[in-house]
């Protein structure tokens, strides 16, 4: 008779619906878990960098300016006119841009307040609702943060001691740590008690010209300055912010997996030996050793592969819920991250599956005719 | 038939525990690594926590001073003209004052390019000062972590926002996950960035004998575009940022944390008590009437997930202790409330996964122990 005639595995592990479903809710809620962090963390990195994606490819700084979000640069106003002259240059355009912790129903909500003049690049680049801040303390403020806090167009915020009035709500541009406001610079260098600077240029290039060598050609030129390539700055940011959230959650999905491991090689280990005498008669038919791994290794592979996938079900609609629920906070579902788990969920049911291996190599076939 | 008094006298959910002590163990592991996750991930955001106000309490400040409506540092922005603190330091009851200028900056070495961000601080104290001198014109002071990581000592040249300063020492204490401090004089700083006449916090030392609150009160309503706090309540709210940053976060763990530990306990649960179903049914037969086998599976639960409830407290000790000494940026701090949490998520898993396998024990008839099973 061979093998292939009789599912074994398949009936075996159909043979305990309830068991069943609660070990792949145990593996799918691990490898959901695992999913979503990693693609919050992919997420965050994306969230960060919103501001910058938007803008042009050349960010002239402070000397030493390394990224944008979380760097001190301050520029006289001056270095704009220098850096409009440098060959190459279609525009610079200033922006005076910093982080505000803004304080909404006793909470602390962060945002990256950035001033811009008014008709050049830097400002908002979608509305919701509402218009662009052309006159001092007006605002623009993320549509999510402001339905999460029940603000609106007409509202007004107190801020570092101005009331800013809100005359527009900006849309793609939620996020969890820094969704970007805008307002006027004179607005930010007034709050910050800095007349006259900027912290960051924005260079356009003229057509034909290549970025970095713009860069190279602006630090050149103009003493003082670090002119980077907005990649690079965002780069470094998502360095930054992800970074420091990178060993929880590395280790929150180093538990997650030991969970997933767990959970598979303890239904494995108990349903073995609960069939302790179906393999004591499957041994005594003729089955031998390894075709008895084999069996256990496919009920491991296959409750691991059937879990990933309800977990990556899960991840899938747990990233839709949490945008529509939640949308400041973006979870990131990718296909390297699938394809990882996956492999990690096949590769630690062939180890749960060595688990009880030695139980049945000593397995007598004799205890299948036993009373 | 008269019921024998066997729940008393003989420790049914223990034998039947330990008759399978391979499942037994590794069910109170899984529990204990999915209660683990909820307890670690508490302890890293309340070492977060505890790290963002070192400087703050190492200020002995009796009050902080902001701009308006700023009571934070990290990620904050505060800006206050130097005729603001000349106003703070006139006020009646103020000893002295220290304005301080706080910035965030990457620091930088100079061949390879090694760097690393930091909270760069100009004026007042510095704090945990074990190598080196406090800085002096030109001269930063720097984490020992972070000093460690760029690969730089004292006597070294490292560059901050384009500027070249000399290590003169180190602190320790201050490196977190999000950063560490760096110390400068106040003229340095404002050399760096080139700007005089504007500092971000004053720090205030109070007369003998004068309250920190009724400082901070008087200041407050004695000079306008300021928002005095007391040391205490300023970190306090410091401490708030992260809670408030990571409340969603953390609350979406302890469900995933209590899913897992529900699964895996129900899991074992629930074959434990099919593997028992025969001895259930002779304890019936025996007379154990159906609450007290319900109890016995409880008990079981219980059992199991208390067990993991102390190797998750255990392994999260083992963390809080190991976790330091290999990166000192993680810091784990464990709360009394953070347990007391975790307990009680301890015990909700208990309840829902019990639910399954009491079902079972409460249908077992006593007829069933004189049935062949195969």
């Amino acid at each position: 008779m061979k093998q292939s005639a009789v599912p074994i595995a398949r009936r075996q592990l159909l043979s305990e619906p309830a068991k069943l479903v609660v070990a792949l809710a145990a593996v799918a809620a691990a490898v959901t878990l695992v999913l979503l962090l990693s693609g919050l963390r992919r997420g965050m990195g994306e969230q960060v960098t919103v501001y910058l994606d938007h803008q042009p490819p050349v960010l002239v700084g402070t000397a030493g300016a390394r990224g944008f979000v979380a760097q001190t640069s301050i520029l006289p106003e001056q270095t704009a006119v220098q850096v409009a002259r440098v060959p190459g240059v279609a525009d610079a355009a200033p922006i005076s841009e910093g982080f505000a912790m803004l304080g909404l129903h006793g909470r602390r909500v962060l945002t990256l307040l950035v001033g811009y003049d008014r008709g050049r690049r830097g400002g908002p680049w979608r509305l919701a609702e509402g218009r662009r801040p052309n006159a001092p303390n007006e605002l623009v403020l993320d549509s999510v943060v402001a339905e999460d806090h029940g603000l609106g167009v007409g509202s007004t915020l107190r801020f570092r001691g101005a009331d800013l009035r809100i005359v527009g709500l900006s849309s793609g541009t939620s996020g969890f740590m820094t969704p970007p406001a805008f307002t006027t610079r004179e607005t930010a260098n007034t709050l910050n008690e800095l007349p006259n600077t900027a912290t960051f240029l924005l260079v356009t290039p003229e057509r034909g010209v290549a970025p970095a060598a713009l860069a190279s050609g602006i630090e050149s030129a103009v003493p003082g300055v670090s002119a980077r390539l907005r990649g690079e700055l965002a780069a470094n940011d998502r360095d930054l912010f992800v970074g420091s959230f990178s060993g929880p959650l590395l280790a929150m999905v180093l538990i997650a997996s030991s969970v997933a491991v767990l959970v598979i090689a303890i239904t494995v280990y108990s349903s073995t030996r609960d069939r302790s005498r179906e393999y004591a008669t499957l041994k005594a038919i003729g089955l031998g050793h390894r075709a008895l791994l084999r069996l256990v290794a496919v009920q491991a592979s296959a409750l691991a592969l059937v879990g990933t996938a309800l977990g990556v079900v899960l991840a899938a609609a747990a990233a839709r819920g949490v945008g529509e629920l939640a949308p400041k906070y973006l979870i990131v579902l990718s296909g390297a991250d699938i394809g990882r788990m996956g492999l990690a969920a096949l590769f630690f049911a062939l180890v749960a599956g060595l688990v009880p291996a030695r139980y049945l190599a000593n397995l007598d076939p004799a205890t299948a005719f036993r009373r | 038939m008269t019921a024998l008094p066997l729940t008393r006298s003989v420790p049914l959910a223990r034998r039947q525990l330990l008759a399978r002590r391979g499942r037994t163990i590794a069910g109170a592991i899984g529990i204990a690594v999915a209660l683990l996750l909820v307890l670690t991930l508490k302890a890293i955001f309340a070492g977060m926590e505890e790290r963002l106000t070192v400087f703050i309490d190492a200020t002995g400040a009796d009050v902080i001073v902001a701009q308006e409506g700023v009571t934070t540092m990290h990620m904050t922005q505060s800006a206050l003209p130097k005729e603001r603190l000349a106003a703070v330091a006139g006020v009646s009851g103020v000893a002295s004052v220290d304005g301080i200028v706080y910035k965030a900056a990457f620091v930088e070495t100079g061949a390879d390019g090694k760097s690393g961000v930091v909270a760069l601080v100009g004026g007042g104290p510095v704090p945990n000062l074990v190598a080196g001198d406090r800085p002096g014109p030109g001269e930063v002071v720097l984490d020992r972590a972070l000093a460690d990581k760029i690969g730089v000592q004292p006597g070294d040249a490292v560059r901050i926002l384009g500027s070249p300063l000399r290590l003169s020492g180190e602190v320790t204490g201050t490196a977190a996950i999000t950063g560490s401090y760096a110390f400068v004089t106040r003229n340095t700083i404002e050399r760096m960035l080139g700007t005089t006449g504007v500092v971000s916090y004053v720090l205030v030392y109070a007369e003998p004998g004068i309250g920190a609150n009724e400082l901070a009160t008087r200041i407050s309503s004695e000079i306008s575009g300021v928002t005095a706090s007391t040391r205490a309540s300023f970190a306090a709210s410091e401490r708030r940022v992260v809670g408030d940053m990571t409340t969603d976060i953390v609350r979406g763990m302890i469900f995933v944390g209590f899913v897992i530990g529900v699964a895996v306990a129900g899991l074992v649960a629930y074959s434990q008590t099919l593997a028992q179903l025969r001895d259930y049914g002779v304890l019936r037969a025996l007379g154990l009437g159906a609450h007290r086998a319900l109890a016995l599976g409880v008990a079981q639960v219980a059992a199991l997930v208390i067990a993991g409830f102390v190797v998750a407290l255990g392994l999260a000790g083992l963390l809080a202790a190991v976790l330091p000494k290999l990166s000192p940026t993680l810091v784990l701090s464990i709360r009394t409330e953070d347990v007391a949490q975790a307990a009680l998520v301890a015990g909700a898993v208990a309840l829902a996964a019990a639910l399954v396998p009491v079902i079972r024990v409460v249908r077992v008839q006593p007829a069933s122990v004189f049935r062949r099973t195969s």
